[in-house]
């Protein structure tokens, strides 16, 4: 399920779009001119909504929170770098009732603020389309959803409905507002097709800037594959050596005794005590100090290692994650 | 432990995520919408015309002097009007317009601090009242009608959905009566009175000791917590004192903790202007219409041009609150009945 739905869709699409013809129809007009055209509008916008937010989802990180949108029924989500900022890092994805499920960030677009999650437990979920034909233009109606200021069960996802006013390569803009906590979360357009994921704002209120369905699409097999792709600014690759693990160590019998164990650091999060004596990190064995230093200049902040230790003569393993010198 | 109210609820506020781009190099130079065609253009509020006439014979406007301050709904021909009782708090030189009519003198008749709307009075005759909707039986995605800005003799219309499951907004880093205390061999002290809270309104003094809470004995800052939770923001509490060998009891008005500590989030920075109240309300229906503090108060219609409710908080940059109709109209008439005795 995971693979490529998006591709293998495009042939079907380019089938039968001639015979579809369901191009919203407010979307030829410059303005609504009657009751009959807002009672489109807001019929379209009707029908798209419980799908649609039934399928945004919160993004917790634990220190803040951001929005993504499920786009496949195993649970592949789209959102912004900025919100995953990394990849390989574990976070929440909270559904609309409040489950909090495991998830891992995949690969990102760090030039452009694209990032793809996965949803780490099995299950059937709730996901949408999305619109592959590019076809959206200045002037098109659409909606956003995020969870807006972060999670609120009995808010649910918010609803902005609103024109497209500018398009450029890597962003669309739109005059639905958005704010904190909808960062990644879904553009929609009346037929309830994923366009966009939301970015960034200006300092006016009708500046809210979105990722183009376009950007996900041009490198869904490098994000699906968790690769970190450009440079900043919407995300920054971990640096090398700037692992802070928060121990004083002397070599020991048996590997390098613990001295001092660092207030708040990963370290004592971890439960690691003086008088501990580390036999491996991530299974290389350790006898010097330098071994220790050599290791950690390889590993970057947000790292998982595992320690291979002997405490009161009995032998334990602890992982835990590098925090940031 | 000696720790004041401000402890009561940690302040650990969600740090939300967002990038605030001020430049735009993307954009430059690309096609662009007319501002004509957006959402707030006229070319697209052109066809709420019957809804905008609602809007201009039923949306008071409220001045400072020149300034607006507030918007507000007709209830009665003869001249009473709702609006956001903050928003008009300690306004001396208040004057409202009605369609093309200037008021000149208005009297505050009736406050609801519990919904933070107040009941004004101006000298007129044969207003025209809005139709009520019969109920605020809202669906996510309805179309809403609001007074968006306003000339002196044309009020102009902003348009938008419904944006949110109705619900209640509970007060922000809950209640208080705005004091700071302290425990002392077994009494509650107050340390110091805050600026604005209802202690103050009430005339709590630094140095008074708290007795009771609603004929409650209270005597640590836990069982006062205890006894405020709960509570409406808004809604009034008997405090029983003790200054120096006296025996005093006060009514005092339970603040919102964050709005009274001013206590600001990133997201306020980046949302412009914002009502100063705009939580612990019993139940919202939420739009996504643009607004500032200055346009709340005012009728929110729907399709039909039926009043579905009235605006009452701008909460952030995204969201703005509305009294449901059926709430509003017995606001209303209990307020009206209680003004004429």
């Amino acid at each position: 399920m995971s693979g490529r739905p998006a591709v293998f869709a495009i042939a079907f699409l380019a089938v039968f779009l001639p015979l579809a013809g369901t191009a919203f129809p407010l979307n030829s007009k410059e303005a609504p001119e009657s009751k009959g055209d807002l009672l489109l509008i807001r019929d379209a916008l009707q029908e798209a909504l419980p799908q649609a937010r039934a399928a945004t989802v919160c993004i917790d990180l634990g220190e803040g929170t951001g929005s993504g949108v499920i786009v496949s029924e195993d649970g592949l989500v789209m959102t912004a770098a900025h919100v995953s900022t990394g990849v390989g890092k574990k976070v929440s994805v909270i559904m609309p009732d409040g489950k909090k499920l495991k998830a891992i960030s995949l690969g990102l677009r760090a030039d452009v603020d694209a990032a793809l999650i996965q949803i780490q437990e099995e299950g059937t979920y709730p996901f949408v389309e999305v619109n592959q034909t590019g076809d959206t233009k200045l002037g098109d109606w659409i909606f956003s959803l995020g969870h807006s200021g972060g999670f609120d069960k009995d808010r649910g996802a918010v609803v902005r409905l609103a024109r497209l006013v500018r398009i450029a390569n890597n962003t669309i803009q739109t005059d639905g507002t958005l704010i904190g906590g909808d960062s990644g979360g879904p553009l929609f357009d009346m037929e309830g097709r994923l366009i966009g994921i939301h970015s960034r704002v200006g300092p006016q209120l009708p500046v809210n800037m979105h990722v183009p369905m376009s950007v996900f699409l041009e490198s869904f097999d490098e994000m699906k594959a968790s690769e970190f792709i450009g440079e900043g600014p919407f995300a920054q690759l971990p640096e090398k050596g700037k692992g802070f693990l928060g121990i004083g160590t002397e070599p020991a019998e048996g590997g390098l005794e613990i001295t001092k164990v660092g207030g708040g650091s990963p370290a004592e999060e971890a439960g690691l005590k003086e008088g501990d004596v580390i036999k491996t990190l991530n299974d290389i064995e350790l006898v010097k100090l330098d071994d220790l230093k050599g290791m950690l200049a390889e590993l970057a902040p947000g790292d998982e290692v595992k320690l291979e230790i002997v405490r009161e003569g009995k032998n334990e393993e602890i992982t835990l994650e590098l925090g940031k010198r | 432990m000696r720790k004041s109210h401000l402890n009561w609820v940690k302040g650990s506020l969600l740090r939300l995520i967002f990038v605030f781009a001020v430049s735009l190099p993307d954009l430059w130079g690309q096609q662009s919408l007319g501002s004509n065609f957006r959402m707030a253009g006229e070319a697209v509020t052109q066809v709420f015309e019957p809804q905008r006439e609602v809007i201009q014979k039923c949306s008071a406007v409220l001045y400072d002097g020149r300034d607006e301050i507030a918007y507000g709904v007709v209830v009665s021909e003869d001249g009473y009007i709702l609006t956001k009782a903050s928003e008009i708090e300690g306004i001396d030189d208040m004057s409202v317009r009605v369609d093309r009519r200037s008021f000149k003198k208005v009297e505050t008749v009736a406050v609801d601090p519990v919904w933070d709307v107040a009941l004004v009075k101006v000298d007129a005759e044969g207003l025209t009242l809005p139709n009520y909707a019969e109920s605020s039986g809202v669906e996510l995605g309805d179309w809403v009608i609001v007074n968006g800005a306003t000339s002196r003799s044309r009020r102009r219309i902003l348009v938008g959905v419904i944006s949110a499951n109705s619900r209640e907004i509970p007060p922000a880093g809950g209640v208080v009566l705005g004091v700071q205390l302290k425990e002392n061999d077994g009494d509650l002290e107050i340390k110091d009175v805050s600026e604005g809270g209802g202690a103050e309104k009430a005339g709590m003094k630094s140095g008074d000791i708290i007795k009771m809470v609603d004929g409650k004995d209270v005597g640590t800052i836990k069982e006062i917590a205890e006894a405020l939770e709960g509570k409406n923001a808004g809604s009034m509490v008997k405090i029983s004192v003790k200054r120096g060998e006296e025996a005093i009891e006060l009514d005092v008005t339970l603040s919102v903790r964050d709005e009274l500590f001013q206590q600001q989030t990133r997201n306020d920075m980046m949302s412009g202007d914002f009502s100063s109240h705009r939580s612990g309300f019993p139940k919202v229906i939420q739009h996504d219409i643009l607004a500032n503090s200055d346009t709340m108060g005012g009728p929110v219609l729907n399709l039909d041009g039926r009043v579905i409710g009235m605006n009452i908080a701008r909460a952030n940059r995204a969201e703005t609150f509305a009294i449901p109709v059926e709430e509003l109209k017995v606001m209303a008439e209990k307020m009206i009945e209680q003004a004429g005795k």
